[in-house]
């Protein structure tokens, strides 16, 4: 039955030792474990949820920068499709302003070739007129009967005008 | 996979070495009393408390431990070196009568003995202050762990530790207790620690191992009367309430207190059974394993060499595997009288639950 005797000193050496035990762990240990540990969990935690969050914010701004790589592609195509229009526009427009400035220039050169033409015509008729009578001067001159050296004459003065033109 | 195989292998070492020397000692007890074995003796002897520790091989030469005793003429201390042996000293002896065989007494003028207050550091005590120690080693490397490395999550050992604390506190304190954790959980992680200690200390055979701590009554003792305290200090109105005036049919309590009886008697039987609980299972593991190791002598008593040495096989698969069973055991119990002891403190924090407002 000793077996099931608790023995006075040892009671009393448990008892002591387990005191001063739990006060040394209590006092220095446990509370410092316990909140490092938590601490370590709530860090853990938040690490979780924060890396979540920024999962999440990074396949947003992922989502965000293909809209707007995207919106500036279409910005891209479209502005070089106006510089394309805007140059054909240019050329189109140049081409045009050219064409009205060259028939611009063909006219008024028409407009002085005819007045030269005018010109030399009028003078030409002078000059004819002039030569006529002059001939005609030779011709009643000379006043041979015969026809034929009259008409040979003329034809004689004619080609010396044609020559000189 | 290489430290895995030293691991191995020195577990495997540590654990023979137990074996082996629950034999010797086994032996040098069953024969150490001229030379006649006697089982039961060897058995309680080596359950018991001894004055001095023995050393293995050897069961003349025991390590010395202060014996302190308040006799009828004031205080003595002396070493148990001086008294071991047979002797008388200073008129203390170990007595060797049926009242108070192997304890301390004073032997009186006229021959009687008389048992002095007897705060011997024994060997169970001397265990007690060495786990006590060692807890604090670990629980303070622990400590240093976090005021050092803060947020790493510690390696090793450290982590085993941090491991046994989260799953005690974190998923057995804390969910049970709530927002008292925090003012329990020292005491419950102190005492589930140094229990724990203890029992794998008492698995050890050499020189700081082998008392038989949380297999003494003495310990258990303690450790329930704390967990009584606390529990009955920490007891709500409620607690009383349901203790002296609980909600059952008037008959069964007023001319009559029978549910106030059943209900205290249960506030004793709880610790009560913590204490028995732990101190049963740990210390019939060690009987078990003495047993099976006094198996092999008593057969070779009973029918030769042959029969023992055949009879030895057996027993030392089966010590290796009780020995193996009470390291598991001992982690078991330490965990279920904290776990229990948590629940009982639970139970005498309980608040008014609203079913009286119908």
């Amino acid at each position: 039955m000793e077996l099931f005797t608790p023995e006075f000193g040892l009671v009393f050496w448990m008892f002591v030792a387990f005191l001063c035990l739990y006060f040394i762990l209590a006092k220095w240990a446990w509370p410092f474990i316990i909140k490092s540990m938590e601490e370590r969990a709530d860090k853990i935690d938040k690490g979780v949820a924060y890396y979540q969050e920024a999962e999440a914010r990074l396949s947003n701004a992922k989502a965000e920068a293909d809209k707007l790589l995207a919106e500036a592609r279409n910005e891209q195509a479209d502005i070089l499709r106006e510089a394309a229009k805007m140059r054909n526009d240019l050329i189109e427009k140049a081409r045009g302003d050219a064409s009205i400035e060259a028939k611009k220039v063909t006219e008024a050169a028409q407009v002085s070739i005819e007045q030269a033409r005018k010109e030399s015509e009028k003078q030409l008729r002078l000059e004819v007129g002039e030569l006529a009578l002059q001939i005609a001067e030779k011709v009643i001159r000379r006043n041979i009967a015969n026809d034929d050296a009259q008409k040979a004459l003329v034809d004689q003065y004619l080609r010396e005008v044609e020559t000189k033109n | 996979m290489k430290s895995k195989i030293i691991t191995a292998i020195v577990a495997l070492v540590i654990v023979a070495l137990m074996g082996w020397g629950y034999y010797s000692s086994a032996e040098h007890r069953a024969h150490g009393h001229a030379g006649e074995l006697n089982p039961k003796e060897t058995i309680f002897e080596h359950l018991g408390d001894a004055y001095g520790w023995e050393v293995p091989f050897n069961h003349s030469v025991r390590i010395p431990l202060p014996i302190i005793v308040w006799g009828q003429d004031g205080l003595h201390c002396f070493m148990s070196n001086r008294i071991t042996g047979g002797e008388t000293y200073d008129g203390f002896k170990l007595s060797t009568s049926e009242e108070h065989h192997g304890k301390v007494v004073q032997v009186m003028a006229d021959g009687s003995e008389v048992r002095p207050w007897d705060f011997s550091i024994t060997k169970n005590v001397a265990g007690i202050l060495i786990a006590a120690l060692l807890v604090i080693w670990m629980v303070m490397t622990l400590k240093r762990w976090y005021a050092r490395n803060g947020m790493k999550a510690p390696r090793g050992g450290t982590g085993f530790l941090e491991l046994v604390v989260d799953f005690v506190y974190g998923d057995t304190i804390r969910p049970i207790l709530g927002k008292h954790a925090p003012k329990y959980a020292p005491y419950l992680l102190t005492a589930f620690f140094f229990i724990l200690t203890m029992n794998l200390l008492g698995l050890i055979v050499i020189f700081p191992g082998g008392a038989n701590l949380t297999g003494n009554i003495a310990v258990t003792l303690v450790l329930a009367v704390l967990t009584f305290l606390i529990t009955t200090f920490s007891g709500t109105r409620e607690y009383w309430k349901e203790i002296l005036w609980p909600e059952v049919p008037m008959a069964l309590k007023c001319p009559v207190p029978m549910m106030q009886l059943i209900e205290v008697l249960g506030m004793f039987t709880k610790p009560l059974a913590l204490m028995v609980r732990l101190f049963a299972n740990m210390m019939s593991g060690h009987m078990v394993v003495l047993v099976l190791v006094l198996l092999i002598f008593i057969f070779t008593n009973l029918f030769g060499v042959g029969v023992g040495i055949g009879t030895s096989i057996f027993s030392v698969a089966f010590t290796l595997f009780m020995l193996l069973l009470d390291v598991l055991v001992s982690f078991i119990q330490a965990y279920v009288f904290t776990i229990l002891s948590t629940i009982f403190i639970s139970m005498a924090l309980v608040e008014p639950h609203h079913s009286e407002a119908e």
